[in-house]
């Protein structure tokens, strides 16, 4: 392995900065030997100066592209903390239906945004609540968007494959049988509910307007990463990409306090969600 | 005494008292069957961390089938094959449908003590790291009510803050009378 100098560690710690939001402090400085040092062996750097010029003068940004892959993988779980989905199910999702319902003659239009869907337990776990809510979806028309910074995590979440280990904490055994085949060692989600989602690449650091407005975002444990003025102009896109009576949902230990004046807590059960104020 | 319980299967009197010996005389808990029937009663009847059986055996139940019976009890247990030299391949076809190691005979004891060892350690970690997943899942549910309590809070009182402001900012009233009702507003905050 590599090792890393103060210098680099400060230089690696500003370029990922910049490619990606997340802000990594001397503490974390660990995960660039553990994540990176592989990337630099392979490109023949012999430090991480080295990597660092070699990846900014890339022109096809193939090396930008692995340091995002390597640096932003965490680890996600279906249904990870039940709240939220308990929460889109009991709440949420029939006060949206509702509004949309009333709104319009047409056939009810509902948009969901997983904004940062990693490898795509999240989006796909929204996808089942609203099989397990609507028997009949095609009632409504949904479109369920994720979207991550990492080409790694988007070809992952479009593939849906998932080993053991990815599946067996979180997922309900009957939730497994029912929307899961069995695929070699590991499983595949079904067609039923591949077919109901979408992902693709966005850095949301990068302006996301041309989305256009969401019903519901998640955005969960994403901005933890991010610095308080990083976070304040995340949030603040995101109240402007929600509808005016839309939902955000971020992470069960997040608060917005003090980072973004656009939107109010509001409190169900033992979860919290967003509304614009 | 070691933390790890072993079924040995073996229709070979002779390896399978060698190894019942060995294997209690390094500490290990060791229960043996002479075939794969009584092997699939005992795996029935009693939790193990690692079965060692034979390959080839008599009767229906051979190492494959102890190994297929094993895991569909209990997916986290380990299987180790003992084999002939000639049937490598066999083990081999066999550690794709989940046995963890195979051994090829005559059973060299220590290398099948660094391989048990090594096992040991992967389960003292794999229990660690639940143990560790539940720790964090506690905390994390204490720290997420905890802040969500606050956050509810804070949202009260800013709510009560713009309340006093537009109070004391109307010129409508008498500074007494706004001062009054500013009062009650905090103290109903």
């Amino acid at each position: 392995m590599i090792k890393i100098t103060p210098a680099e560690q400060q230089l690696i710690s500003q370029y990922i900065q910049t490619i990606t939001g997340i802000y990594l402090d001397q503490s974390k400085s660990y995960l660039f030997e553990t994540r990176l040092s592989a990337i630099a062996e392979a490109q023949g750097c012999k430090s991480y100066q080295e990597l660092h010029n070699k990846a900014r003068q890339d022109p096809s940004k193939k090396i930008e592209k692995s340091i995002i892959d390597a640096i932003t993988t965490n680890e996600t779980l279906f249904f990870r903390d039940k709240g939220p989905f308990e929460l889109l199910q009991h709440k949420i999702l029939p006060e949206v239906i509702d509004a949309r319902s009333s709104q319009s003659a047409l056939k009810p239009r509902i948009k969901i945004w997983s904004s940062a869907s990693s490898t795509g337990q999240e989006l796909y776990s929204i996808a089942i609540v609203i099989k397990e809510l609507l028997r009949d979806s095609t009632d409504y028309s949904f479109t369920l968007l994720g979207t991550d910074i990492s080409d790694a995590a988007v070809a992952q979440a479009s593939y849906g494959k998932y080993n053991r280990f990815e599946i067996e904490r979180g997922l309900d055994r009957k939730y497994l049988q029912k929307y899961f085949t069995l695929f070699g060692d590991s499983w595949k989600i079904k067609d039923e509910i591949r077919g109901m989602v979408n992902f693709k690449k966005l850095n949301l650091m990068q302006p996301f307007t041309s989305l256009g407005k969401f019903d519901i975002i998640f955005c969960r444990n994403v901005a933890i990463y991010f610095t308080l003025e990083d976070r304040k102009k995340l949030f603040s896109k995101l109240a402007d990409s929600l509808a005016d009576d839309g939902f955000l949902v971020i992470g069960s230990t997040e608060s917005l306090t003090g980072v973004c004046p656009k939107f109010v807590p509001k409190r169900h059960l033992r979860s919290i969600f967003y509304q614009k104020k | 005494m070691k933390n790890l319980s072993i079924l040995v299967v073996d229709d070979d009197p002779v390896i399978r008292h060698l190894l019942e010996q060995r294997l209690t005389k390094e500490n290990y808990q060791v229960q043996v069957a002479e075939d794969g029937y009584i092997a699939e009663k005992l795996l029935r009847a009693n939790s193990y961390d690692i079965v060692l059986t034979d390959l080839m055996m008599p009767g229906d139940i051979g190492g494959i089938e102890v190994l297929e019976i094993a895991k569909e009890i209990n997916s986290q247990l380990e299987v180790i094959l003992i084999t002939a030299h000639s049937s490598v391949d066999t083990a081999v076809a066999a550690m794709k449908k989940g046995a963890n190691d195979y051994l090829e005979k005559p059973i060299n004891f220590d290398e099948l003590f660094l391989r048990l060892d090594k096992i040991a350690n992967l389960q003292t970690m794999f229990r660690n790291a639940q143990d560790l997943q539940v720790a964090m899942d506690t905390t994390e549910n204490v720290a997420s009510s905890t802040i969500q309590t606050l956050e509810m809070r804070v949202a009260s009182l800013q709510e009560s803050l713009d309340k006093v402001e537009i109070m004391l900012r109307n010129d409508h009233l008498p500074d007494d009378v706004r001062i009054i009702n500013a009062l009650d507003i905090i103290a109903e905050s």
